[in-house]
């Protein structure tokens, strides 16, 4: 799966990021970065160093990066689903973009009650011989503990935004975020328990097929240790995992 | 479910907390949406299948090169020998298994030993094609970037040693990897001393002598899979034949290792036009040929030889070699008339042919191959005359100097002239003409120059020149050694293993043999001819035996 529109989303990205976008046609974006983004992708930590040191203001870099292939001679870099300077741009908002505190925008005069509501992205990964991930983003009222499936969709209609709107007030969670966390994990179980472990079964049997195999192979007693270091190698490629990862979530506070 | 273990996320509830509590970073809605996207475009939402593809639009891969990564992934669990023909593209096949292992994450820590004179060339396509931030380890101690490229040699040497083995790697990867396949020498014990969790072995000749060399390859990526040493070699012996006569054996073997031939690929190889150049010597010339011949009697043949085959290529080659003779027999030596002849030359008649041709070749690239040194020097001097640029290539030369010159050749001069192939050495597919100014006796040096050129990734047809002096002994080999075995037609394949089933440790000395052993050139001949219908019968065999390996 691809980024269905690749120069929208860079645009997005660094205008959020407050650089002024310089030049912005079909195909190509030019884009003056500010020393936060400079330091964080250009990849030159001698220089902020340096200019630091010196008790200088540093000059960020401009970038102008070519979306479409078919321009890929102009001046530029060519950014694509493989570049190296898209990944590094999906890993920063990976790595920072983990969490919020939102309230939904009401225009109202009268009081209004704001429900709280976590929202937790979850990433499941099965790991046997392969590799293969889901997503789940799920959300929990922390009043009277209904969930709900695809909350990000769900979300996806409502204006949220970072302060409490006028005359409304938030009502307290009475499930505890960290107990809320817990029921969201519990759901994630059942999830991850209904669906079909063939994967793993395969992934045993491989795992004792060729244990069998290095037994077989190391018979003398002094190559011992370098059987145990097979068989652990093995096990690191074979034993199935389940890992859970939470992606991003927060607490949101929502009309209803 | 109870045996798979899980992994929990515990930190995240924790930070939430403490990030709303105490006025930590907080994202917008915007942000988060597309850090969401970001994990969603990312993620590898099927076991099967290459994710890679998508990472890599601007590689065209053949249907054999997808089909071989899909295999080593999906069915052997990422530990393979890749033994494709040489040019069917293993680097290919071996850098998108790695991308595709480090996109769904299983693989971050990557060692991959190769020649010594491959480690930039590696470093290149990595970066370049694949995006893989590689980097080549030589001298310093740093074995903690993700991914390193480095030659066995220094990687064995202490402290090197050290630090690689007391690592555990996700990904080794092994080129050339026929040269570890004898279980007595030290590489072998170090490979395989390496931890690792997948592995690729990357060989065009997987058993060049003995099936138990097969047996040592897999005893990295597998042991037990065909029993232990002892049990093998009573079951199988040392017999290479068996790899196709044994049933139970091939099936085993195609659990670990990948072969493509060229037959059974999509892949159309670019053409060669073979063009035999021939060139007569002027009168001086051939005077100074015959009284070399005639030299016969004072000098051993080699030295005889090797004289005649320097008078083909140059004044100046030949000239040498004369002095030392001079110079160990002083005043009365029979040389000297020789060589106040040489001086005499005005130039070579060869190297005006030279020019000539390349200049009919116009704008394009060229490659001179020469066996002599001071052949070299004479032709580089010798083109600048005629205003035609060229760089010197030897494979003395060290790595950086050799990549330099590549480089020079590839976009500032018109000729590289080199002096030997320097085995595994550099690619040079963007130039697709070769000249080979005197054709060395060894008939895997030639291959080697022609696969240079002649390569995956060579997009013309390639044309090849041939020289000879006519009524010499350069007529003898190309047309009764090279010409009669069809080197030159054939795709580079398994020469060197030919050689060894036929026990030929060295074609140079066998040819030596047979002059020195002959009374005249004619009986001499006679014997090269059967010298080469054994080698082409053999071959002819061999490529009958080619059908192992899972493709």
């Amino acid at each position: 799966m691809a980024i269905p529109d690749l120069h929208a989303f860079l645009r997005t990205f660094f205008t959020l990021h407050n650089c002024p976008i310089v030049r912005d046609e079909s195909g190509l974006l030019s884009i003056q970065l500010t020393e936060e983004m400079d330091k964080a992708l250009m990849n030159r930590p001698f220089y902020w160093h340096y200019m630091e040191k010196i008790g200088q203001t540093g000059t960020p870099m401009q970038l102008t990066l070519i979306t479409n292939p078919e321009k890929r001679d102009e001046k530029g870099e060519w950014i694509h689903f493989g570049s190296p300077r898209l990944h590094q741009i999906l890993n920063h908002l990976k790595e920072r973009e983990k969490f919020i505190h939102l309230f939904e925008k009401v225009d109202v005069n009268t009081q209004t009650p704001l429900y709280p509501w976590l929202l937790a992205n979850v990433k499941v990964s099965y790991i046997g011989r392969q590799k293969k991930d889901m997503l789940y983003s799920v959300g929990l009222q922390l009043i009277n503990g209904s969930m709900r499936f695809s909350m990000m969709d769900y979300l996806d209609n409502i204006p949220l935004q970072k302060t409490i709107p006028d005359y409304c007030y938030t009502i307290s969670p009475i499930i505890r975020l960290k107990s809320g966390f817990g029921r969201i994990e519990k759901v994630i179980y059942e999830q991850i328990a209904k669906e079909q472990h063939g994967w793993a079964v395969e992934s045993l049997r491989t795992l004792k097929e060729e244990e069998e195999m290095i037994r077989h192979f190391y018979k003398d007693e002094e190559e011992q240790e370098r059987m145990n270091k097979e068989l652990e190698a093995l096990r690191e490629r074979y034993q199935p995992v389940i890992e859970i990862k939470i992606v991003n979530g927060g607490l949101i506070y929502l009309t209803k | 479910m109870d045996t798979i273990h899980v992994q929990k996320d515990e930190d995240f509830i924790e930070q939430l907390i403490s990030a709303i509590d105490k006025n930590g970073y907080l994202s917008t809605w915007e942000l988060f949406k597309m850090a969401y996207e970001a994990e969603k475009v990312t993620m590898t939402p099927n076991f099967s299948g290459l994710k890679a593809l998508d990472f890599l639009p601007h590689i065209h891969f053949l249907d054999h090169q997808i089909r071989a990564a899909e295999q080593v992934i999906e069915q052997m669990n990422g530990r393979a020998i890749l033994a494709d023909e040489v040019g069917l593209g293993k680097t290919i096949e071996a850098g998108l298994i790695l991308k595709e292992y480090m996109i769904r994450g299983l693989v971050q820590k990557v060692l991959i030993l190769v020649p010594a004179s491959l480690v930039n060339q590696w470093v290149r396509e990595l970066n370049e094609k694949f995006y893989i931030p590689a980097v080549s380890q030589q001298k310093n101690y740093n074995w903690d970037y993700p991914v390193i490229v480095t030659s066995i040699d220094t990687a064995k040497r202490m402290p090197h040693r050290e630090k690689i083995l007391e690592k555990e790697y996700d990904f080794l990867l092994i080129d050339e990897a026929h040269k570890i396949k004898n279980h007595k020498t030290k590489n072998f014990e170090f490979v395989r001393s390496i931890r690792k969790k997948y592995c690729l072995l990357l060989t065009a000749t997987p058993v060049q002598n003995q099936l138990v060399e097969i047996f040592n390859l897999i005893s990295i990526l597998k042991p037990g899979l065909l029993g232990n040493y002892q049990t093998f070699l009573e079951k199988f012996g040392m017999d290479r034949k068996k790899m196709k006569e044994d049933d139970y054996l091939k099936q085993l073997i195609q659990k670990v290792m990948i072969r493509n031939t060229r037959d059974e690929t999509d892949l159309k190889p670019s053409k060669r036009h073979i063009h035999a150049i021939w060139v007569d010597f002027s009168e001086k010339e051939r005077e100074i040929y015959q009284d070399i011949e005639s030299l016969a009697k004072i000098f051993p043949t080699f030295v005889k030889l090797t004289l005649l085959r320097e008078i083909c290529s140059s004044r100046e080659a030949c000239y040498l070699s004369l002095k030392k003779l001079a110079d160990e027999q002083g005043n009365s030596s029979p040389v000297l008339p020789i060589m106040e002849k040489l001086e005499q030359l005005p130039h070579h008649s060869k190297a005006e042919k030279a020019v000539e041709l390349i200049k009919s070749i116009g704008e394009e690239k060229v490659i001179i191959f020469t066996e002599y040194r001071a052949s070299q020097l004479y032709l580089q001097w010798f083109l600048k005359q005629h205003g035609i640029t060229s760089v010197p290539f030897r494979g003395g030369f060290k790595r950086g100097k050799k990549d330099w010159m590549r480089q020079l050749f590839e976009h500032h001069a018109q000729v590289l002239i080199a002096t030997e192939a320097g085995g595994e050495g550099i690619n040079l597919q963007f130039c697709n003409h070769l000249i080979n100014y005197d054709l060395p006796w060894n008939p895997m040096r030639l291959e080697q120059r022609i696969g240079r050129i002649h390569r995956y990734g060579q997009e013309n047809d390639v044309h090849i020149y041939n020289f000879a002096i006519r009524h010499t002994i350069e007529e003898h080999i190309l047309q009764l050694l090279y010409e009669k075995i069809n080197l030159f037609e054939k795709v580079i394949g398994n020469l060197d293993a030919i050689l060894a089933e036929l026990n030929i440790q060295n074609v140079e000395k066998e040819i030596e043999t047979i002059y020195a052993e002959s009374e005249s050139f004619g009986e001499a001949k006679i014997k090269l001819d059967n010298l080469s219908s054994v080698i082409q019968h053999t071959w002819e065999q061999y490529g009958k035996e080619e059908k192992y390996g899972h493709s």
